[in-house]
């Protein structure tokens, strides 16, 4: 060929890597993202929350959809009363389901590309153990709201570093309650029993609240013999074969931090097989699935709250914000709140208290790390009681344990008022810096 | 307990059997994995629930069982519809193409059961309450279980003497056995083909159907019983139904049994019985 | 080839200048699209290395997601047992080692078998790992997955480098050089003796057999470097990512690695790189933008498989091969 020719193909050549190059480019230029001035007036912009929880899937009736109205709720009611430090919120509700991998880049998108404000949510232990390094990898405040495991904040051994995270926090107690809770009452109101065992689901959440709950029990009552340890997967839709499993091991007591839908359906299929006939389950976050189940719950059952939150306690004569949270609740969505929905509460007035408080020290709107700094140490009132979260960014609350007992007044079983204990938050959380299982072999 | 363990073997592998009966029917007359079967099993869940929802509980007890069958039919009819629309234009094409095809039609499936029925999870036991309990060897056990096991035999009993003795069987059967000679023996293999996705994906729903009254329908439901579909045509023998049967079985009881002695171990111990069985037999136990 | 021979082909020349292109990209994107163009690269080595055994060698495997699992968790699991060693000189060539190990093992027990059964039974290995992976809890971190530290580089410490920095800078670097050597590598191979055996054995096997290619052999080597290049992208992308799941070794993310090299065009190299980068915003612009992302997906594949069977890269090149035969027709002579 000739040089011509050579060269002219060398040019449309050169023209097609350019014009590829720039079409690459072109959509995405817009560089660095702006630095933040730390501005020291009040912007008049609304306040963008990220709000991620179940929205679909087996976890979305019992826990994501309560939890989901719950903020809606709350968000509502702080802008009826003028938004925070006069900024409404935005919330942008977003579905935890579709796996851990969906949750950390959707957790990033949030922060990264919709810039938002604040991500609150968060139910699975699995979504928060992914999600939560991303709160200081990225610079974005993260309140995980519902998720349990105790790995979340702490170390390796003990003593430990405290925080873990500094942009992240959970405005909720974790499952050591729930499950040094279950122990207390069984020891006193059980005494007698020979034999437990266990049906967790096989992660981060079930494999800690069998280990809790196990240690705590060989320290308070260590004839008690564990017979038999069951691990579905989460998400299992069929337990006939472990209700049966379990059966087979007879054991007087079973425990169980199954949730969400599988706790749902463990418990239909239960009751499907007569397996209530022989053997009483404890349920580590049980509160919800009286409601959710009806009137055919079993009797006799041992519920623990997740913290004291139980829409009967605090009495509402004693506590009129619970009255108000209750009653406010009903009025929107026709059923009563669960724990799921106080949570929610505690996480969107965390973040509201934190602001107003770090806003009065600086004298202006305040910067995420501001902000986290008054979340640290921050207490305030909730329709449960009284919320601390302390220095290692974790909640700490008293438990509430009961037995399930119908009554006419209700449509689905509710706790026994005469046999319910509220065990306080000194005496089922951890120190600060040591491990809870630590903290459990060490008790005497 | 063992009778429960056992029976708990044989309820689990009925179902597996629908399941795989209708893959190795679909994968043994037109040579196509249709990796789509988890979905129609999820379709006859949810039509299922929905239309025992719809009828209530205080409807007459034939009417509740009726709708099981309501997923089964649907199944069908969607698998008809898959089958005219997607596979016919593979017909020539190579296996990579029909196996993309039908990959994407799950994804587009999963979806569509989003769009009609929304996220959420539906229960509807009035089947299994209405069957009541029997007393079986001094154990306690549902009725529904045994009705479950009961259609999955009629259903291979009835699917055996079709493909033994019927016309159309033996047809699909020769298709099945040798394409291009049963072409040159003047068979409608098109209609022959629908006939088999159609069925095949009936089964699934049926399958899909018959676990409501036990289990909620939800979003991605017929995932786990697909991987355990594919389990048992490995044990089992592609195409086989004698080997979907076997494999069925056999799947079933070592869940059960390895749940109640083994509970660690679950899911993987389903792979390894089917790591040694390939070891030793590459084709499966009755594959040819 | 010789270098002055390669600048004549234009196709080197344009190779160059979108080299050229890809070092400013750090400067031009901003951080989420930036790491979404890292995603893109880690999945297009994946792409290159599971076309090899697509394209040019005939087999669909649903299962390659094992291997891509194992390069990640090799990285994962080093950052979680042995933190001094932690560096990407060791773990680079062992996400290569055990990738090539088991691609190798399950790449044995496949090759035996054609067609459907290979397939299912690709599927199936994978799943056994995931269903390992997922029930050894304390070993794995089960379905929860094990976070993927930052690793120093070549000496140089990363300690309180955060994440965002290291991706935008260092690693981007070395990110876009591993891509171009695994590029030219593949492109080597491919046009190679062994290259040009695997096609053969890909258009009439029997025939291959017949003119003396070991069938089994060179599928089983065909295997093993696919998975260790799927490897490779696994170990690339946890460290973009930060996180492993078991989900990577599930049959659906296998399932993605098939749409993209379909979706690039498996009859060319360059095919899968091009469907890489495009599914991944594709995949990211669904989600955001519609809760029935599946939906979309799911009728995009359908609609490539039945209009662009040779995807968009196979597309551009026959409206390319159209029109220069139409300028050749039309045109003047040379």
């Amino acid at each position: 060929m000739s040089n011509e020719i050579l060269r002219r193909k060398f040019f449309k050549y050169m023209a097609a890597a350019a014009l590829s190059a720039l079409i690459m480019v072109g959509p995405f230029g817009g560089g660095t993202k702006a630095i933040a001035q730390a501005k020291r007036t009040i912007p008049t912009t609304p306040i963008r929350i990220g709000e991620v929880t179940f929205l679909t899937g087996a976890a979305a009736a019992p826990f994501g959809i309560p939890g989901d109205n719950t903020f809606k709720m709350c968000a509502e009611v702080i802008n009826k009363e003028g938004g925070i430090l006069g900024r409404k919120i935005e919330l942008l509700s977003k579905d935890e389901a579709g796996g851990v991998d969906a949750q950390v880049k959707l957790c990033r998108k949030l922060i990264l590309d919709d810039k938002v404000d604040a991500v609150l949510g968060y139910i699975s232990s699995a979504s928060c153990l992914a999600v939560l390094p991303i709160a200081d990898e990225l610079g974005g405040l993260i309140v995980a709201y519902d998720c349990g495991t105790q790995e979340l904040m702490e170390g390796q051994k003990s003593p430990f570093e405290v925080p873990k995270f500094k942009l992240g926090f959970r405005s909720k107690a974790h499952l050591g309650i729930d499950n040094v809770g279950l122990a207390l009452f069984i020891k006193k109101y059980y005494p007698k029993i020979k034999s437990i065992a266990g049906i967790n689901q096989d992660y981060a959440w079930g494999r800690d609240s069998w280990l809790i709950f196990e240690t705590a029990m060989k320290k308070l009552m260590p004839q008690v013999k564990v017979v038999k340890t069951l691990w579905p997967p989460l998400g299992n839709t069929d337990y006939t074969a472990h209700i049966s499993a379990l059966m087979g091991a007879e054991p007087d007591i079973v425990h169980s931090s199954l949730w969400g839908g599988d706790a749902v359906t463990f418990t239909k299929q239960a009751m499907g097989m007569g397996f209530f006939k022989k053997i009483r389950m404890a349920y580590s976050r049980g509160e919800p699935y009286p409601q959710e189940v009806g009137k055919e719950f079993p009797e006799g059952q041992i519920i623990c709250c997740a913290g004291t939150h139980y829409f009967l306690y605090p009495p509402h004569d004693k506590s009129p914000l619970n009255k108000w949270f209750v009653e406010e609740y009903h009025k929107r969505y026709g059923k009563y709140p669960t724990y799921p929905c106080y949570h929610a509460y505690q996480a969107i007035y965390a973040y509201k208290y934190a602001v107003e408080k770090a806003a009065k020290l600086v004298g202006g709107w305040p910067s995420i790390e501001e902000i986290a700094d008054a979340m640290t140490g921050l207490t305030f009132p909730t329709p449960s009681g009284t919320l601390t979260i302390r220095e290692d960014h974790n909640g700490i609350e008293d438990v509430l344990v009961g037995i399930t007992k119908l009554t006419p007044k209700y449509p689905f079983p509710i706790l026994d008022p005469k046999r319910l204990e509220v065990f306080p938050a000194s005496q089922v959380n951890a120190p600060v810096g040591i491990r809870t299982v630590d903290w459990v072999n060490s008790w005497k | 307990m063992w009778v429960v363990y056992t029976l708990n073997g044989l309820y689990f592998g009925a179902l597996l059997f629908l399941i795989s009966l209708g893959l190795n029917i679909i994968l043994g007359v037109m040579g196509i994995l249709n990796l789509a079967h988890g979905s129609l099993y999820a379709i006859g869940a949810f039509m299922a629930a929905w239309t025992i929802i719809a009828v209530g509980m205080k409807a007459p007890a034939f009417l509740i069982y009726l709708c099981l069958l309501s997923g089964f039919v649907l199944a069908g009819i969607v698998g008809w519809l898959m089958e005219k629309s997607l596979i016919r234009a593979m017909y020539n094409r190579t296996l990579e193409y029909q196996l993309l095809l039908t990959f994407g039609a799950l994804l587009l499936l999963e979806d569509v059961i989003k769009m009609i029925w929304g996220g959420q999870a539906y229960y509807a036991s009035a089947p299994f309450d209405l069957l009541g309990k029997i007393n079986i060897l001094g154990n306690v056990y549902p009725n529904y279980f045994l009705f479950v096991m009961a259609i999955a035999i009629v259903a291979g009993l009835l699917i055996w003497i079709f493909m033994a003795k019927t016309r159309l069987g033996i047809m699909l059967r020769a298709v099945s056995l040798d394409r291009e000679m049963a072409t040159g023996l003047g068979l409608n293999i098109g209609g022959l083909s629908t006939f088999a996705f159609v069925l095949g994906s009936a089964l699934a729903g049926l399958a899909g159907a018959l676990v409501i009254p036990t289990t909620p329908a939800l979003l991605g439901i017929g995932m786990e019983p697909l991987i355990l579909a594919f389990i048992v045509v490995v044990v089992g023998g592609l195409g086989s139904l004698k080997g979907a049967l076997v494999g069925a079985l056999l799947v079933g009881l070592t869940r059960s049994f390895g749940i109640a002695i083994f509970p660690e171990i679950e899911l993987p111990l389903l792979f390894l019985i089917a790591g040694i069985i390939l070891v030793a037999k590459p084709q499966g136990l009755f594959g040819r | 080839m010789h270098v002055k021979e390669m600048l004549k082909k234009p196709r080197w020349v344009v190779y160059l200048l979108i080299f050229i292109a890809l070092l400013f990209i750090p400067r031009l994107l901003s951080l989420h699209n930036l790491m979404l163009f890292e995603y893109g690269l880690t999945f297009a080595i994946v792409g290159l290395g599971f076309n090899l055994l697509l394209g040019y060698t005939g087999l669909l495997s649903f299962g390659h997601g094992a291997y891509f699992a194992v390069g990640a968790y090799a990285v994962a699991m080093i950052g979680r047992y042995f933190p001094s060693s932690y560096a990407m000189e060791i773990l680079l060539p062992a996400a290569l080692f055990f990738s090539l190990l088991l691609s190798i093992l399950f790449g044995f027990l496949c090759v035996r078998h054609t067609k459907i059964f290979f397939s299912i039974l690709a599927l199936a290995l994978s799943m056994l790992l995931y269903a390992l992976i997922f029930k050894l809890y304390y070993l794995t971190g089960g379905s929860d997955g094990l976070r993927v530290p930052i690793p120093s580089l070549f000496g140089i410490s990363n300690a309180g480098v955060r994440r965002p920095a290291f991706l935008s800078g260092t690693y981007y670097y070395f990110l876009l050089f591993i891509f171009a050597l695994s590029f030219l590598l593949m492109k080597g191979i491919v046009s190679s003796p062994f290259g040009k055996a695997l096609q053969a054995i890909r258009d009439n096997e029997v025939r291959a057999e017949l003119i003396g290619i070991r069938v089994r052999r060179y599928r089983l080597y065909a295997f093993s470097i696919s998975g260790l290049y799927v490897g490779l992208g696994g170990a690339l992308w946890s460290f973009v990512n930060g996180h492993v799941t078991a989900d990577l070794s599930h049959w659906l993310f296998s399932g993605e690695i098939v749409y993209m090299t379909l979706l690039g065009g498996f009859g060319i190299l360059e095919g899968p790189v091009i469907g890489a980068i495009i599914f991944t915003y594709l995949k990211l612009y669904a989600m955001s933008n519609t809760e029935y992302w599946m939906f979309v997906i799911g009728a995009t594949l359908i609609a490539l498989v039945l209009l662009l069977p040779n995807g968009v890269a196979g597309a551009v090149a026959n409206l390319w091969a159209k029109i220069k035969k139409g300028k050749a027709a039309g045109g003047t002579s040379c």
